[in-house]
C-alpha cells in the first residue's frame, strides 16, 4: 500500500526567490524507512514540513495512506493529517514530565486506553524508570527516545525525522542510530528521515533519494538500495 | 492557480484568533481615523477664532517644549549612560538603576513638588529667609513658564533616554570601544568618534520617547500655565464643549506626530547597524582621584534632584496630612483606581495576546496588524481622548432608535457617559505596553512546541491553552504589571474620558494640586509612586534576565 504519495510539488519562501522545491514527486510503500539527503539549504527540512502540513506548496498534491491533504482548493491542517514528527531539537514540552509528553497526542483516543498506550511506548524506548522526570533532566539520547516516543504514540500514519541525530555526541550516535532502526521496524513505522549523513541512511534505511538545489538537472536522484 | 492559493491560504491561517485580532485593531484605528476625518469638517466660529489668534502660539509653544527638552534629555541621558556603562567610580552599581527612579516619578507632580518647594513658602526660601536671612528674588528660583517646565520635563523624563542608551553600549558595542581604546585613543575622542555615532539610534529611540510624553502632556503645561495644543484640546473641550474645534487641533497635533516620525526616520537613516547578539558586555574602567569624585558628584546630583528631593518632601508633606487625607474616601478611590486598571489590563492582554499569536507567523498581513495595535503608543493621550469621545457621542447618537426603543428617553447619552469610554481609552493606548511584553515572550518561546503540538493532533487554539500559554506565564506577569501601572499613572485620558464625579488616583491627585491643596496631594502621589517603582523594578528583573 501506498502511504505517501507526492506529485509536481513546488514550494518557494517567496514569490521573487527560486522554488526550493520544484517539480518534485516521490511515492513510498508502508512500512519502508527512507532516507532524504541533501545540503543545507536543499529544501529537505521543507519537504517535511509541506508533508505535515506546516508550510504550504505553491504547487502540487500530497496524499497520506490514500488521502489528499493538499492539492488545489484542498488544504488539511497539520492535526488533521495524522503524521508524526521528531523534531531536530526534539521540542520536548518543557512544563511537562516524560509522561505527560507521550501523552499529549493521544487526546483522540478513549480515556481508557491512553495510560496503556503511554506505558507501551515508555516500554519500547525503555524509559519507564525516567517517566516522572521533566525534559531538562534528561541527556540528549534520553531527550530523543522521548521525543520518538511522543510521535509514535498516536499511531501516526508516517513518522518524519529531521535530522534526528545532529543533537548528539558522536559515540552516542551510532548506538542510537541502531536502537532507532530496531524500533521503528518492531512499530512497523513508516518513516522518512531527512539527514546530510550519508551514514545516517545507510544505517537504519530502505533505500534513500537525493534532493538538491532546483537548477540542477533533476530534483532528485534514483532510489538507492541499502541493505540493511 | 493565483485564486487558487490564496483559497487555500485563507483556509490555512484564517481562524477565530484573525477575527478578534481583526475587530481590535479597528477598535484602535478608529478614533484616528475620526480624527483625521474632522480635517475635512466644516469649521465653526470657534475654530475661526482658534485659528486665528491662538493657534500660533499653541504650535510654537509646542514645538519649543519638545526641542529644549529634547536636547536637555539627549544630553543628561547619554552623558549619564556613558558614566555608567564605560567607566567604575563608587556607588556606581547603585546608580546604575537608580537613575531610572526619576521616572516613576509622574511629571505632574514632580510639577507641583518642585513649584512649591521652591516657592515664597517652600523649604528652600523660608530656609533661606529665616536661617540665613537671605531674601530670594521670586523670578530666580520659580518653577514656572516654559524654562520650569522643560526643567520638569528634562529631569523626570531623561531616564528614557538613559536607559536605552545604556542598555545599547553595555551589550552590543563592546568589540568597537574596545577597539578603538586599543588603537589609542583618548576616552574623549573614543566618546566623539565611536560612541557618540554608534549609539545614534538607541539615542534617538530614546528621545523620540520623551518627545511623545512632551507632546501628550496636559498635567505639568496646564498646571504651568503654558498653553500648547494638548491643554488646548482640553480647554476647548472643558470650556466649550465644542468636540469638532478639538478634534481640529488634535489633527494639528497628529501633524506634528507624523513630523517626528520621519524626522526619527530621517536621523536614523543608514544607521541600522547590525550587531550581533553574542557580544560581551562592556569591562568598566575604574576612575581615580578628581575623575571618580566627579562622576559619583554628577550622578548623585542628578539622582537627588530627580528622585530623593522630592520623593522626601511628599513623605514630609503626607506625614503632615495624612491624618485628613487617609479616610473612607480614599480607600474607594484606590478601590476603584485599581479595579479600573485591573479590567482595563485583562482585556489589552486578552487582545495582545491574540494578536501576538497570529503575528507569530510572518506575513505582510501581521506586519500591518501588529503595527495597528501598537499605534496608540506613540499618540499622544489627549488625541487618543478627543477620538474615543467623538466615536463614542457619534456611537450615542447612532444608538439612539434603540435608546428611545428601550424607554431611556430620546437622545440620550449612555455610553459616552459610561467607564466603557475610558477603558476603550486605556484599551488604544496601552495595548502597545502589553503586546511588546507578550510579543518577547512568543519570540523566546518560537514556535517548534506549537509545531509539535500540532503534530500530535491539536488545533491552534487547544495548543494555545495547554502548550503556549503555560510558558507564556512570565511575560503575562510582566506585560500585566507593567501595563497596570501605566493606567495607574494615566492622566489625560482618564481627566477628559472619566463619567462624572469619578476619580482615579491620578486625577484626583491632579485636583488637589490644582486646587492649591498640595500638601494634602502628596499621599496618592507617593501611592503612584509606590506603584511606578514597581515597574522600574520589573525592567530591572527583565534586563537581568535578558543578560542571563
Amino acid at each position: 500500500m501506498t502511504i505517501v504519495e507526492i506529485e509536481d510539488l513546488t514550494f518557494s519562501f517567496s514569490r521573487k526567490e527560486n522554488p526550493v522545491i520544484d517539480d518534485f514527486s516521490f511515492s513510498m510503500e508502508k512500512g519502508e524507512i527512507v532516507g532524504i539527503l541533501g545540503q543545507s539549504g536543499s529544501g529537505k527540512s521543507t519537504l517535511l514540513r509541506l508533508i505535515s502540513g506546516l508550510e504550504m506548496p505553491l504547487k502540487g498534491t500530497i496524499k497520506i495512506a490514500g488521502k489528499t491533504v493538499v492539492s488545489d482548493g484542498i488544504f488539511i491542517h497539520p492535526e488533521n493529517r495524522e503524521v508524526g514528527m521528531v523534531f531536530q531539537d526534539y521540542a520536548l514540552f518543557p512544563h511537562m514530565t516524560v509522561n505527560d509528553n507521550i501523552l499529549f497526542g493521544l487526546s483522540r483516543m478513549p480515556r481508557k486506553g491512553r495510560k496503556q498506550r503511554v506505558d507501551e511506548m515508555l516500554e519500547l524506548v525503555q524509559m519507564e524508570p525516567l517517566a516522572k522526570r521533566y525534559p531538562h533532566e534528561l541527556s540528549g539520547g534520553q531527550q530523543q527516545r522521548v521525543a520518538l516516543a511522543r510521535a509514535l504514540a498516536p499511531k501516526p500514519n508516517v513518522l518524519l525525522m529531521d535530522e534526528p541525530f545532529s543533537n548528539l555526541d558522536a559515540d552516542l550516535k551510532e548506538s542510537i542510530r541502531e536502537e532507532l532502526g530496531v524500533i521503528l521496524k518492531k512499530a512497523n513505522m513508516s518513516c522518512i528521515i531527512v539527514t546530510h549523513d550519508r551514514k545516517d541512511v545507510e544505517a537504519i534505511c530502505d533505500y534513500s533519494i537525493v534532493i538538491g538545489p532546483s537548477n540542477q538537472t533533476k530534483n532528485f536522484s534514483e532510489k538507492k538500495f541499502h541493505h540493511v | 492557480m493565483k485564486a487558487e492559493l490564496i483559497k487555500r491560504k485563507i483556509k490555512k491561517e484564517f481562524n477565530g484568533w484573525w477575527i478578534i485580532s481583526i475587530v481590535g485593531a479597528v477598535v484602535i484605528l478608529l478614533p484616528i481615523l475620526f480624527i483625521f476625518a474632522s480635517i475635512f469638517q466644516e469649521p465653526n466660529e470657534n475654530w475661526l477664532q482658534i485659528q486665528q489668534y491662538l493657534l500660533k502660539n499653541y504650535v510654537v509653544n509646542t514645538i519649543l517644549l519638545v526641542v529644549l527638552t529634547g536636547i536637555f534629555t539627549a544630553f543628561l541621558g547619554v552623558s549619564l549612560a556613558w558614566l555608567v556603562a564605560a567607566y567604575d567610580f563608587p556607588l556606581r552599581r547603585f546608580f546604575r538603576w537608580g537613575l531610572l527612579l526619576p521616572l516613576s516619578i509622574p511629571t505632574f507632580i514632580a510639577a507641583y513638588t518642585y513649584r512649591t518647594m521652591l516657592g515664597y513658602t517652600g523649604v528652600v526660601q523660608t530656609s533661606l529667609r529665616n536661617r540665613f536671612d537671605y531674601q530670594v528674588s521670586p523670578e530666580w528660583l520659580t518653577v514656572s513658564g516654559i524654562g520650569g517646565a522643560v526643567f520638569i520635563f528634562t529631569l523626570f523624563l531623561f531616564p528614557y533616554v538613559y536607559m536605552i542608551t545604556r542598555a545599547f553600549l553595555e551589550n552590543q558595542s563592546t568589540s568597537y570601544i574596545e577597539n578603538a581604546r586599543l588603537l589609542g585613543r583618548k576616552p574623549l575622542a573614543v566618546f566623539f568618534k565611536v560612541v557618540l555615532p554608534l549609539s545614534r539610534p538607541a539615542i534617538v529611540g530614546g528621545t523620540i520617547l520623551v518627545i511623545y510624553e512632551v507632546l501628550g502632556d496636559y498635567g505639568v503645561t496646564s498646571y504651568l500655565g503654558i498653553h500648547t495644543i494638548s491643554t488646548a484640546i482640553f480647554q476647548t473641550w472643558f470650556g466649550m464643549y465644542d468636540v469638532n474645534s478639538a478634534m481640529k487641533l488634535a489633527a494639528w497635533l497628529m501633524v506634528i506626530i507624523v513630523g517626528v516620525f520621519f524626522l526619527e526616520k530621517l536621523l536614523r537613516q543608514r544607521r541600522r547597524y547590525h550587531i550581533s547578539n553574542k557580544s560581551r558586555t562592556l569591562v568598566p574602567i575604574k576612575l581615580k582621584g578628581m575623575a571618580s569624585i566627579a562622576a559619583f558628584l554628577y550622578c548623585s546630583i542628578v539622582f537627588l534632584i530627580g528622585f530623593l528631593i522630592p520623593f522626601i518632601q511628599l513623605i514630609v508633606w503626607a506625614n503632615m496630612t495624612f491624618h485628613k487625607v487617609w479616610n473612607e474616601t480614599f480607600f474607594t478611590l484606590i478601590y476603584q483606581t485599581v479595579l479600573l486598571a485591573i479590567i482595563s489590563t485583562i482585556s489589552i492582554l486578552i487582545l495582545a495576546v491574540v494578536v501576538a499569536n497570529v503575528c507569530r507567523r510572518n506575513s505582510s498581513f501581521s506586519f500591518i496588524l501588529s503595527k495597528s495595535v501598537t499605534t496608540g503608543y506613540s499618540i499622544p493621550g489627549p488625541i487618543i481622548a478627543i477620538g474615543v469621545l467623538a466615536m463614542f457621542i457619534y456611537l450615542d447618537q447612532w444608538l439612539a432608535p434603540v435608546y428611545s426603543s428601550m424607554g431611556l428617553g430620546e437622545a440620550p447619552l449612555i455610553l459616552s457617559m459610561s467607564i466603557v469610554m475610558l477603558i476603550v481609552g486605556y484599551f488604544i493606548r496601552f495595548t502597545a505596553t502589553g503586546f511588546n511584553a507578550i510579543e518577547v515572550g512568543f519570540e523566546k518561546m518560537g514556535t517548534k512546541y506549537m509545531e509539535a503540538s500540532r503534530m500530535l493532533g491539536l488545533g491552534v487554539t487547544k495548543t494555545f491553552f495547554k502548550v503556549d500559554l503555560p510558558l507564556l506565564k512570565g511575560a503575562l506577569m510582566s506585560g500585566f504589571i507593567l501595563t497596570f501601572v501605566e493606567i495607574c499613572k494615566e492622566l489625560p485620558l482618564a481627566l477628559l474620558l472619566r463619567p462624572f464625579n469619578f476619580e482615579t488616583l491620578a486625577t484626583k491627585t491632579f485636583q488637589y494640586a490644582n486646587d492649591e491643596q498640595i500638601y494634602e496631594a502628596s499621599t496618592s502621589s507617593l501611592l503612584i509612586i509606590a506603584i511606578s517603582i514597581l515597574s522600574v523594578i520589573i525592567f530591572q528583573i527583565i534586563g537581568k534576565r535578558v543578560k542571563q
